[in-house]
């Protein structure tokens, strides 16, 4: 099954990144076996987000950067207002990373 | 933050690749499932202190209770003082400066009824004097010794500051008039008290004591030190000028003379100095024990216990250690920079991260159809399945 290493940069890939390297560097975890368990968060992290969590988020702003490069998206939108779960949130800028979901299904 | 969905998602995230790996770990002369629940302690802990995982986790009576449970506890810790401090040092800094007009008519027991003073809304800044300036009066002898302790804990440098008392050293008056409006100055006053304080000098002094050359400049610094907070922000080069002055002043003493005159290419730049030493004294070595012992202070910052108390305040101190020593400026610049760095990553940087599905554009109106996203935004991470943009290019 193919993964994304897209959600390594979120919150919870970051601090078991940190870990792992923090595991990594004191000689308790070889290498390989760190990148293994990367490689299974990716996983678990993309099966979760598909199964798991249902619900929907609109976003609109101003689009002051497009980027597509390598199948992968980049917006970096201003003055974002994300509407989820009967929420608001405005942001000053955003960055938006964003995959090709076919890459997945192949 | 997270919501709770995001965070019940989280712990299942992690549940699972613990699970999956534990094979890998355990056979194939992996290193075993102790070292797989250090993994997920660590793990919960840091998504704990970022706030992703409303802790504690509740799976934690199940098996790995020892790391979670310890993990939870020492996160509210965290937590608490971190905040705690900057609530009350801005509020106090203000309030303190203004102990001249302590004759205000507010002699009224109305503070006794609130026992925590800087909580109040926004009370008279007499209110606050009077409030510990009359414990005897007042029915609860609680609200002096409350607030000293929240002095202790979180600013008693700007107390101190604020109103001279016994421990201050040198009770300058420049303390007093300074303008309570910057508080990046307030700030560096209470780190500097701090550092003269008793808690803190016998470490740094056993940092120093490694070596004989540094005894000498220990000597210059707390000649410094005491008033030399003001040459320090006009600039270095007013110091050892004067110090200049006085070596060449005493002239019978060429040793004493070209120490002092070290010290000025010691501040413009270490290279210069070891070579006039090297000619004319055999004091070099002195020197150069001064020059190594500034990178090793490089080396080792802080004490770490020192940082696990008062993070800011260490950080402080370092950079006015630093800007003593020049050579490591640059190292301090960087470091000044990864936390900034860190800082945005962890707070201030929104970030959606997801799949598209379709991205089209019809002139300058932009849609995109996400899904399977994590976004962290105003600090909070949400999860979504599927997420719809509009955009103005």
């Amino acid at each position: 099954m193919a993964t994304f290493e897209l959600y390594r940069r979120s919150t919870i890939g970051m601090c078991l990144t940190e870990t792992l390297d923090e595991m990594v560097s004191n000689g308790i975890l070889s290498p390989e076996l760190a990148i293994q368990v990367l490689v299974q968060f990716d996983k678990s992290m993309t099966e979760a987000l598909d199964s798991q969590v249902k619900s929907k988020v609109t976003i609109k702003g101003h689009l002051h950067t497009y980027r597509f490069c390598d199948n992968v998206w980049t917006f970096i939108v201003q003055d974002a207002m994300f509407k989820y779960d009967d929420i608001q949130e405005n942001v000053g800028q955003v960055k938006i990373v964003a995959c090709d979901s076919k890459l997945l299904t192949q | 933050m997270a919501t709770s969905t995001t965070s019940s998602v989280y712990i299942q995230v992690i549940e699972d690749v613990i699970n999956k790996v534990r094979e890998e770990f355990i056979n194939n002369g992996g290193p075993g499932e102790g070292v797989l629940n250090e993994l997920q302690g660590l793990w919960e802990l840091k998504m704990m202190q970022a706030g992703a995982v409303v802790g504690p986790i509740d799976r934690s009576a199940v098996a790995k209770s020892m790391a979670p449970g310890a993990a939870s506890n020492t996160v509210h810790d965290l937590n608490v003082p971190y905040e705690g401090p900057d609530e009350y040092e801005t509020p106090t800094a203000d309030l303190l400066f203004p102990p001249t007009p302590m004759q205000t008519p507010m002699q009224t027991p109305l503070p006794v009824q609130t026992p925590l003073p800087v909580m109040a809304p926004t009370p008279l800044p007499g209110t606050m004097e009077n409030s510990y300036n009359i414990p005897t009066g007042g029915g609860t002898p609680i609200t002096p010794s409350d607030y000293s302790s929240i002095n202790e804990n979180g600013n008693g440098a700007s107390d101190k500051a604020g109103r001279p008392s016994p421990y201050m050293q040198a009770p300058s008056p420049w303390m007093n008039q300074r303008p309570p409006l910057d508080v990046n100055v307030a700030y560096v006053e209470g780190r500097e008290d701090v550092d003269r304080g008793a808690a803190n000098q016998p470490t740094t002094q056993d940092f120093f004591l490694l070596s004989a050359g540094k005894r000498k400049r220990d000597e210059l610094s707390t000649q410094y030190r005491p008033g030399g907070y003001i040459p320090q922000q006009d600039g270095a080069a007013d110091e050892t000028v004067d110090k200049l002055e006085i070596g060449q002043g005493s002239h019978p003493q060429p040793g004493h003379g070209l120490k002092l005159t070290s010290r000025i290419p010691q501040l413009d730049g270490p290279i210069p100095d070891p070579y006039d030493d090297a000619l004319s004294t055999p004091n070099i070595y002195n020197y150069q024990g001064v020059v190594s012992e500034d990178y090793n202070v490089a080396n080792t910052p802080a004490p770490p216990e020192l940082q696990a108390q008062t993070p800011a305040l260490i950080n402080q101190n370092d950079v006015l250690d630093d800007d003593e020593d020049e050579p490591l400026n640059e190292n301090d610049d960087d470091d000044d920079l990864d936390d900034v760095d860190q800082g945005e990553e962890l707070n201030t940087h929104h970030l959606v991260l997801a799949q598209f599905d379709k991205v089209t554009r019809a002139k300058s109106r932009w849609r995109c159809t996400l899904k399977d996203g994590i976004m962290h935004i105003n600090n909070k991470d949400v999860l979504f399945n599927k997420a719809t943009g509009e955009f103005d290019f």
